[in-house]
């Protein structure tokens, strides 16, 4: 049967979603009782998990402005989350008021919301959808109506990849995502790792599994390889603060502690 | 350090104060040009002749708008507020105000964040609210997706053979008489097979739009294949039907443009009317397929109409054909012998083996009414060499008068005929000239190589070869010259009654000259008068059949001699 990609017993506001945990890590309040729960949980052994969310966050903002800066106009922000502070339009659209923006979630009430709170913005549009399902996106005739596949596009997968197993091929998928980009288009990521917290991060990953979309972290030579087709645009695949911070006060004493990878890839 | 410099002095200050307390979406750099320009209005309410609490309340705002959300950034910026924004001013507090600024400013923000609070809880829960209503509505569009799926057909879009039933079903309860009629292409299988499937599913897909648009009170479905049904609502006599079946065919032929092709598709139809009383759906559609299959058999292109007597008879014919088995094997099968004589001295030559069934219900049948029905199962081979075993067996206890058998068209098709009657011969020590076969005109219409060799292996045995019904298919004289046949059987039916037409007599008489012409030995079936036996004989004919010169009978009342 020709099943709907999620039903009514999917949105069950007694279980915690990363969506609305990310947007609690991060001061908002767009979140309930669970995700709050998971958080206070995931603190109690890493109390700095707000802080490094933060630092997540800034990445996206810096990575955001530096596609504008270098002329993309079109952006593809797949598990975007709940839309609020600092979202990619915010940024994008503040430098180039005609950028485009199609945030793509699997969270049912994330996307809701962002529906809602978007509602006035003709140059965005939200799209329910499994990253597992990259054909669904990249031809969704809402997507293929606001974004041009012939021209630059940001595509950003920031803290996404993290909860794609390899089961589930991201590797496969970031690849299908490429072959439908044009030259000039760029891909950013940040994805979580073991590599600096090995213990704590098995912590973290053991309390993700009450949310639909469980961790995989990965090492870094793992992560570099999302950029296979790419060149890779300095300074690399670092520390999330490492990425061209807006000054040196920005980054910490053990920019590691930040447990998340991340780079941006330009498409030749 | 006072005025503008110490302003930005305290700025750089609150903003490094802050930092990381909340994820704000700024840079460090962006952060110190906004909360300085908070500085310079907090600056301006200390140095106004009146305390301005507005707009204290409008800074404390904005800087939760702007991100500061957590109270670790409030209690932060009191501290700071409290610590050194007079001695970064150079100002004095003479009249408390710094304590009010800090009260107003802790109030805005707890104020502005029980407000934004509040407003993003009821939208989480609007938009959970909304994402459930969603997900039900795209749960239920799927559920009736896939139940339209289960009853339509995917390549026309038409209700399928269930959807049609289960309307069939419905319009047995609304109304008092039923109209159906079954739609099949003919001969579509060739269209697939020649000029391939997406060709035939664009005649099907072309058929379906024309039947939809045949009348808009007609259910049409695709039953499946090239078959199609319509559901004629509110029928008062079979004419009803009979006439949307007309309108049905004459839309399918007209020609249909494939690929720039155009191709002319003919239909036929089943047509079923009648009360709704007595019946049920399944009767409808069974007759219905019945009345379909009919209209293929009778030519194609056509309706046909349901009738009870044929479908009887055809129940009858089908119960018949699926007893022959059983009854060969229990040998109900038997000739009977019907007298050839010489017209001339009306002395008995020879006798013709004819089939009889002993029906242990109907009793005895003739064979023109089971024939037929192992010639279409191909029963006749057994059964034929059974009979042919039989009439050899009486022949030789007669050891006079020669057996005429008759041999069907699929006998000589078949490999080793000609072994198993020469075996047959020799079981049963008959001499080969007391047999003779007949084969139908039909048989040898277009005789191959294999045909002509069966028949001169048969005539090299020994056997007498005759062409029985000559006359009746499309005689082709050519064969009968490189033939080894020895006689012609001739129908006397023409001659029939009191005086018969005497063009048909003289084309009996132009094929009775020709037999003898060609050296052959004439014989005339169907003698009924005294009258008849003597114009063949003055025509030339040699020997007589009928009954008027003898009776099919059982060999003990055949008077030999």
């Amino acid at each position: 049967m020709d099943r709907p990609s999620w039903a009514p017993d999917d949105i069950d506001l007694d279980k915690p979603t990363a969506a609305r945990a990310y947007d609690y890590l991060l001061g908002g309040a767009h979140n309930f009782a669970a995700d709050r729960e998971m958080i206070r949980a995931a603190m109690s052994f890493m109390p700095d998990l707000a802080l490094q969310a933060q630092a997540n966050r800034a990445f996206l903002r810096r990575a955001v402005q530096y596609l504008v800066d270098v002329g993309v106009r079109q952006f593809l922000d797949i598990g975007s989350g709940i839309p609020t502070r600092g979202n990619v339009h915010e940024i994008a659209q503040r430098a180039a008021p005609d950028a485009r923006v199609v945030y793509v979630d699997i969270d049912p009430v994330a996307v809701s919301h962002g529906r809602h709170f978007l509602a006035g913005n003709p140059h965005t549009y939200v799209l329910q959808e499994d990253v597992r399902n990259p054909t669904d996106i990249v031809k969704h005739p809402d997507v293929t109506d606001l974004l041009d596949f012939e021209r630059p596009i940001g595509l950003l997968m920031v803290a996404l990849l993290h909860v794609v197993p390899d089961a589930d091929d991201p590797y496969g998928i970031v690849a299908h995502l490429r072959d439908e980009l044009s030259p000039g288009s760029h891909i950013v990521i940040g994805h979580g790792t073991h590599d600096s917290r090995p213990e704590e991060v098995a912590k973290l990953t053991a309390i993700s599994r009450q949310t639909p979309t469980a961790m995989s972290t990965r090492t870094r030579e793992d992560v570099v390889r999302f950029f296979d087709g790419f060149e890779l645009v300095d300074p690399g695949v670092v520390w999330a603060p490492l990425w061209r911070p807006d000054s040196p006060e920005d980054v910490p004493e053990d920019p590691g502690r930040s447990g998340n990878y991340v780079g941006v890839g330009r498409l030749g | 350090m006072s005025g503008p410099a110490g302003a930005a002095a305290f700025a750089h200050a609150w903003a490094d104060r802050v930092a990381g307390t909340s994820y704000v979406s700024m840079t460090r750099a962006e952060s110190r040009i906004f909360l300085g320009a908070l500085t310079g209005r907090l600056a301006a309410v200390l140095a106004a002749e009146e305390f301005d609490a507005v707009a204290v309340h409008q800074v404390g705002t904005d800087f939760f708008d702007a991100g500061y959300t957590a109270p670790e950034a409030l209690g932060r910026t009191v501290a700071l507020v409290h610590e050194r924004l007079l001695r970064d001013l150079g100002r004095t507090d003479p009249d408390g105000r710094l304590g009010r600024l800090i009260d107003v400013l802790a109030s805005s923000c707890a104020r502005a964040q029980l407000d934004q609070t509040l407003d993003a809880q009821e939208n989480m829960r609007r938009a959970a609210l909304v994402a459930r209503i969603r997900a039900e509505r795209a749960l239920h569009e799927s559920e009736a997706r896939s139940l339209h799926a289960a009853l339509h057909d995917p390549l026309t879009g038409l209700p399928n053979r269930t959807l049609f039933a289960r309307h069939v079903a419905e319009a047995f309860d609304a109304d008092d008489r039923i109209g159906v009629c079954f739609v099949g292409l003919d001969r579509f299988k060739a269209i697939n097979d020649s000029l391939g499937h997406g060709v035939g599913n664009a005649v099907l897909t072309a058929v379906a739009q024309r039947l939809r648009a045949v009348g808009e009170q007609l259910f049409v479905a695709r039953l499946g294949g090239d078959e199609f049904a319509v559901h004629v609502p509110r029928t008062t006599c079979v004419d009803d039907v009979l006439k949307v079946a007309d309108r049905v065919l004459a839309t399918v032929a007209a020609p249909i443009l494939v690929d720039g092709r155009e191709l002319t598709v003919t239909a036929s139809a089943g047509v079923v009317e009648r009360p709704t009383s007595g019946t049920d759906a399944g009767d409808v559609l069974r007759a219905a397929d019945i009345s379909l299959h009919w209209a293929k058999a009778d030519g194609r292109d056509r309706p046909a109409a349901f009738d009870p007597d044929r479908n009887a008879a055809d129940v009858a014919r089908y119960e018949l054909a699926a007893a022959m088995p059983g009854a060969l094997a229990r040998d109900e099968f038997y000739p009977v012998y019907q007298p050839l004589v010489d017209l001339n001295s009306r002395r008995l030559v020879g006798v013709e083996a004819l089939a009889r069934w002993r029906h242990p219900v109907h009793g005895r049948l003739p064979a023109g009414s089971f024939i037929g029905l192992a010639e279409d199962s191909g029963l006749i081979v057994p059964l034929g060499l059974r009979l042919m075993e039989l009439s050899c067996r009486q022949a030789k206890r007669w050891n006079g008068p020669l057996v005429s058998v008759n041999l069907a068209v699929r006998q000589i098709r078949r490999p080793g005929l000609v072994a198993e009657v020469a075996a047959l011969l020799d079981r049963v020590e008959l001499p080969p000239e007391l047999l003779q076969l007949e084969i139908t005109e039909s048989a040898v219409l277009e005789p191959d190589d294999e045909t002509v060799g069966t028949l001169r292996a048969l005539d090299n045995l020994g056997i007498r070869l005759v062409i029985d019904d000559f006359g009746t298919g499309y005689a082709n004289l050519a064969y009968l010259a490189d033939l080894p046949v020895r006689g012609l059987k001739v129908a006397a039916a023409f001659l029939r009654g009191q005086g018969f037409d005497s063009r048909r007599a003289a084309v009996l008489e132009a094929m009775i000259s020709t037999g003898r012409a060609l050296g052959l030995t004439v014989t005339a079936e169907g003698i009924e008068t005294p009258e008849q036996a003597r114009t063949l004989r003055r025509m030339g004919c040699h020997l007589g059949q009928g009954w008027y010169l003898g009776r099919p009978t059982d060999p003990s009342s055949i008077r030999l001699g």
